[in-house]
């Protein structure tokens, strides 16, 4: 999926998280991850993104995640929810997500 | 509790939002553009405000504190600035709230104590610019001065000044302001001023990017009246100026234009000498060049513009300048020039 815009999803509020996709022009992909259970979760967190760009075809993002101790199906929910924002896509691709 | 966009047209909301700030030592700035506030029944017990990229006029409740009214707030402005398309995001906001913006993912960018605090959404925000200013720098042993210029737009005054710097120093930075609230856009002016500097070999031209004279380091230098925060502004914008974009690139010394109509200016330009030498920076203020016994200011090229004097004009700017003027490209803008009587 090709990155055209800002995207956006999620909240700063506790058990959130908000997810930030922009292009990236010929850099790849670039991840931010900022948690309050970085040490904890950081890795697993990583993985998770890694995982769901990978299941959409994004080869080419600035992703932002700034995480309030959310559960990996609201990290997982609110990056595909972003990612389609920034793909302008108002359906999601259901058949690329597990 | 309720969440809610103000209504800024709308007296009864605005009032209320203004009451509520009020009772907190803020005021609504007047370039506000959205504002959201938490309700608790009809009593206002938290509030944000946005003005372009920037978050501002951030305040909660001494009663609702705790309860992730300021989370929530700061992530209803976040959502407005994703549905506007705007990622990178600052927060201006007092000391006492550094701590919160920073639990919130906010970076500092730089800190007027007792004053201002402003933080960015990225922690590589300004590192990534300082860095990217690096890679154009050219080594040398002697003294690098240093301009920002808006050169809205580009005349003989401003090539007087860059020559007179030029003369001086080893190699000029000229950092040209970013921020689209002039007449004449950004990447035109920024144009106009690399050809107006062309054949001066020791001259590098910089965008400002966000970090200079932007309406998040300066946001009064954009608004039409001057007001008591032009000094915390100036001093906030002259703080990210001496203490991480000069530093990056060896700059020990500031010229200036001599500012003898724009009173926000004047005072941007008295700050500077204050505090600029605390950084170990030389400001130096050059007298603007005359014609006809009056100073050539940009703003008087805009009124020839607007009087179709276009004798005078070509009398104020370089030939780059001129050509762009009566090209077809400028049309638009001219047009705009006769319409507006704005101080940019």
């Amino acid at each position: 999926m090709k990155i055209e815009r800002t995207g956006m999803a999620g909240s700063l509020e506790s058990s959130d998280v908000l997810v930030t996709i922009d292009p990236n022009v010929g850099r790849g992909v670039e991840v931010v991850l900022k948690s309050i259970a970085e040490s904890r979760f950081g890795k697993q967190i990583r993985l998770l993104i890694e995982e769901t760009l990978s299941e959409l075809e994004v080869v080419e993002a600035r992703v932002q995640v700034e995480d309030r101790s959310a559960l990996d199906c609201t990290i997982k929910a609110r990056l595909v929810t972003a990612i389609h924002r920034a793909a302008k896509m108002s359906h999601p691709d259901w058949e690329h997500l597990s | 509790m309720e969440f809610r966009t103000v209504v800024l047209s709308y007296p009864p909301d605005r009032e209320s939002l203004e009451r509520f700030l009020g009772e907190r030592g803020l005021s609504l700035d007047p370039d506000i553009d959205y504002a959201v506030a938490c309700y608790d029944g009809a009593e206002i017990v938290g509030a944000g405000a946005l003005s372009g990229y920037v978050l501002k006029d951030i305040a909660v409740a001494v009663e609702a504190e705790g309860a992730g009214v300021a989370s929530a707030i700061v992530s209803h402005l976040l959502a407005e600035e994703g549905r506007r398309g705007l990622s990178h995001l600052f927060v201006f906001t007092r000391p006492a709230a550094e701590a919160t913006f920073v639990s919130l993912g906010f970076t500092v960018v730089a800190r007027v104590p007792q004053r201002v605090v402003l933080l960015e959404n990225r922690e590589e925000g300004i590192e990534q610019y300082i860095a990217a200013l690096g890679s154009e720098r050219t080594t040398v042993p002697g003294i690098s001065g240093s301009i920002v210029v808006n050169c809205n737009p580009f005349t003989l005054g401003h090539r007087y000044l860059i020559e007179t710097a030029a003369r001086e120093c080893e190699v000029v930075h000229v950092f040209v302001v970013d921020e689209e609230r002039s007449l004449f856009p950004a990447d035109v002016r920024f144009r106009l001023v690399q050809e107006g500097v062309a054949g001066l070999g020791n001259v590098e031209v910089h965008h400002g990017d966000k970090y200079i004279i932007s309406a998040a380091t300066f946001p009064s230098y954009f608004l039409k009246e001057p007001s008591e925060v032009v000094a915390t502004h100036a001093l906030l914008d002259l703080t990210i100026f001496g203490g991480r974009i000069a530093p990056a690139l060896g700059i020990t010394r500031r010229f200036v234009g001599e500012e003898p109509y724009c009173e926000v200016t004047g005072t941007y330009n008295q700050i500077m000498q204050q505090l600029l030498p605390d950084f170990g920076i030389e400001v130096t203020v050059i007298p603007r060049l005359e014609r006809e016994n009056a100073a050539i200011s940009a703003s008087t090229v805009r009124n020839a513009i607007r009087d179709d004097n276009l004798d005078l004009v070509r009398s104020l700017v370089p030939p780059s300048t001129y050509e762009f003027l009566i090209s077809e490209e400028a049309m638009p803008i001219v047009r705009r020039i006769k319409t507006v009587n704005s101080r940019h």
